[in-house]
């Protein structure tokens, strides 16, 4: 069990805002193992949501290597990066990001479609997700009929559907009240107990509690891998 | 993704946002069912002015003397033995006064010779047209054009009853029924042995009315004409020329190239409206794509490709202008029938312009759609999920 599915080397991200270079990630290496539960955490303006944007290959570094499930991202192109994302990361975002005037189903068959799975098969694969996560009962909803808490489950469906190697979590349970907040972090910790790697963007240490490791981001460096687990006077 | 799956996606889209999409739609709407109703009406109004002028016949040319004693009798009989020549006859024209019961007018007095029914095919509406006998030749009968009747009050009921020509008595023996077409004019047609009588003098004839065997003919007999003209008169074609000769083919297709230039004409005024439809439609797509950044940044972050963003958003605007292009189509079409049964010509549907209307709103919404879709396809997907 060292399957490295994410491997970061001396990871350098600036920014050119006009004339002013801003550094978002200094020099920054971790590894994520398959399989691992892990947080990372950071106030904002830590460069966290950058490390997510490199992680989910939606961004590529200045400098230094992001290799994703074995492929390094800068030897991809477009075409290859979408490929890359499409198979191995699933996201969920804080608000959700359900596609409109779609329907709950149709919202976790689309990543099955793009991948060119036939709509029939798409669409018995995203109810059978749903139905896992307690939706069977609102596949036809469309976003504007569900609450937070399911909306934020049809968009965990959406990120497990394709079986991809990381599921990456940017602030989940942010635009969530505290118990759909909870119900969430139960449906990653039973992900994780099947075996599923979960990265995990919070900056909230009771939200990274639920993680086996927390990586503790500021100021562009990652300041402490903490891989024991959270005791309550650690807290 | 397949393209039908994209093809549902656009649908969706604008079946979402009716209003918006209906004007949108609009400026294409307009363009298409303006381009239809013109070149339909066009074409009505062409094939109408076709018709009237194959009823005077597309086989006939006359040859009209611009002075009194241009021709004669003799020629009239020298044309007769062209090759191609199948009828001739002659006319010779003055205007004069004509009374009817204390009602005068000025008209066209026409005297014909025998054989003008046959070539000019005129339509009696009631009595009957001029003998073609030789003993009746001398009788003075007239036949009145349908607007000289009117002009002198002349009747059904007034068949057999004398008018006056220049002073002279005739028995009114026939009213044509001419009031479409043209020559229409107020004229009194009689014998040409009357007309010589009251003020043509013989042998000179005003105009020959030749008939060619067929309409395929009649370029080589108006040839045949001019070299017998030239020949034996010193005929020369210009803007002096004695005799004027015409032929019914001629003015065919001078109506012809006149409608069509008009109907291109119009038809480049529609396609403005059909540009500036389309530069809506581009409008509204960029629109679009800003607002909906947010989902094109989660739809690349799920797996969709640079080209099946650019798709999607392709060929929604090439639904939207094929759309109007139909409506435009049915609209234009109604319009058209409508207009036809007003004008009084045929409605008839061309496929042409019904693949025009689809083919060129098609083409519009992919020149004007092709910007907004690739802004779409080209948004990075960090940049575009960061978007508020």
């Amino acid at each position: 069990m060292s399957e490295l599915v994410v491997d970061l080397r001396h990871v350098k991200r600036e920014y050119l805002t006009g004339d002013v270079i801003t550094v978002a990630l200094a020099d920054v290496s971790f590894q994520v193992e398959r399989g691992e539960f892990v947080a990372i955490v950071g106030p904002s303006g830590s460069g966290k949501s950058t490390l997510m944007n490199l992680v989910g290959c939606l961004d590529r570094p200045s400098s230094g290597d992001v290799i994703v499930a074995g492929k390094n991202v800068k030897n991809l192109d477009d075409g290859e990066l979408t490929e890359l994302r499409s198979k191995s990361i699933g996201f969920v975002f804080q608000q959700f990001q359900l596609l409109p005037l779609t329907s709950a189903v149709d919202n976790v068959a689309t990543p099955l479609l793009y991948q060119g799975v036939r709509p029939r098969e798409a669409k018995r694969r995203a109810a059978e997700m749903l139905t896992r996560l307690g939706l069977g009962e609102r596949l036809n909803f469309d976003r504007g009929r569900l609450s937070g808490g399911q909306q934020q489950r049809v968009a965990i469906a959406r990120a497990l559907v394709t079986n991809p190697d990381i599921v990456l979590a940017d602030e989940p349970t942010g635009a969530l009240d505290s118990a759909s907040g909870e119900a969430v972090m139960n449906i990653f910790k039973e992900m994780n107990a099947e075996g599923r790697t979960i990265v995990l963007i919070t900056h909230e240490l009771d939200v990274a509690a639920v993680a086996s490791r927390r990586v503790h981001i500021r100021d562009g460096l990652i300041e402490r891998d903490d891989r024991s687990p959270m005791t309550a006077a650690t807290r | 993704m397949t393209f039908a799956l994209l093809l549902r996606l656009a649908t969706q889209r604008i079946w979402a946002s009716k209003l918006r999409s209906a004007l949108t739609m609009l400026g294409i709407v307009i363009g298409v069912s303006a381009v239809v109703t013109l070149i339909s009406v066009g074409q009505g109004a062409q094939q109408g002015i076709n018709d009237s002028l194959a009823d005077l016949g597309a086989n006939q040319i006359s040859v009209t003397s611009t002075t009194p004693d241009g021709l004669q009798d003799q020629d009239m009989d020298n044309i007769a033995t062209i090759q191609g020549v199948s009828r001739v006859s002659s006319e010779v024209r003055s205007n004069g006064d004509a009374s009817f019961e204390g009602n005068d007018a000025r008209v066209s007095l026409i005297g014909v010779s025998p054989g003008y029914e046959a070539i000019a095919t005129p339509t009696v509406g009631s009595g009957r047209f001029l003998p073609e006998n030789q003993a009746a030749q001398s009788s003075r009968v007239a036949v009145l054009s349908a607007i000289a009747a009117s002009d002198l009050g002349v009747g059904f009921d007034d068949l057999g009853s004398e008018i006056r020509v220049n002073g002279v008595a005739f028995q009114v023996i026939g009213v044509l029924d001419d009031a479409e077409g043209f020559g229409g004019g107020g004229n009194v047609l009689m014998t040409q042995t009357a007309a010589r009588s009251l003020y043509a003098k013989s042998p000179y004839v005003s105009v020959i009315n030749i008939q060619a065997v067929d309409k395929e003919a009649v370029a080589a007999v108006e040839s045949s004409v001019e070299s017998y003209l030239r020949v034996s008169k010193g005929f020369v074609d210009d803007d002096d020329a004695e005799f004027i000769i015409f032929n019914q083919a001629a003015l065919q297709d001078a109506v012809n190239t006149v409608t069509g230039t008009l109907s291109l004409f119009i038809t480049a005024i529609a396609g403005i409206s059909l540009v500036v439809g389309g530069i809506g439609i581009m409008n509204i797509m960029l629109v679009s794509v800003r607002e909906r950044t947010r989902e094109i940044g989660v739809r690349r972050a799920i797996g969709a490709t640079q080209g099946q963003i650019l798709t999607q958003f392709l060929l929604e605007a090439v639904l939207l202008s094929v759309l109007g292009g139909l409506i435009g189509l049915i609209i234009g079409l109604v319009s058209s029938f409508g207009l036809a049964q007003l004008g009084g010509w045929d409605f008839f549907i061309d496929p042409g312009t019904v693949a025009l209307a689809l083919g060129f709103s098609a083409f519009v919404g992919i020149v004007f759609g092709v910007w907004p879709a690739r802004t779409a396809g080209k948004l990075q997907p960090v940049e575009a999920l960061r978007f508020e």
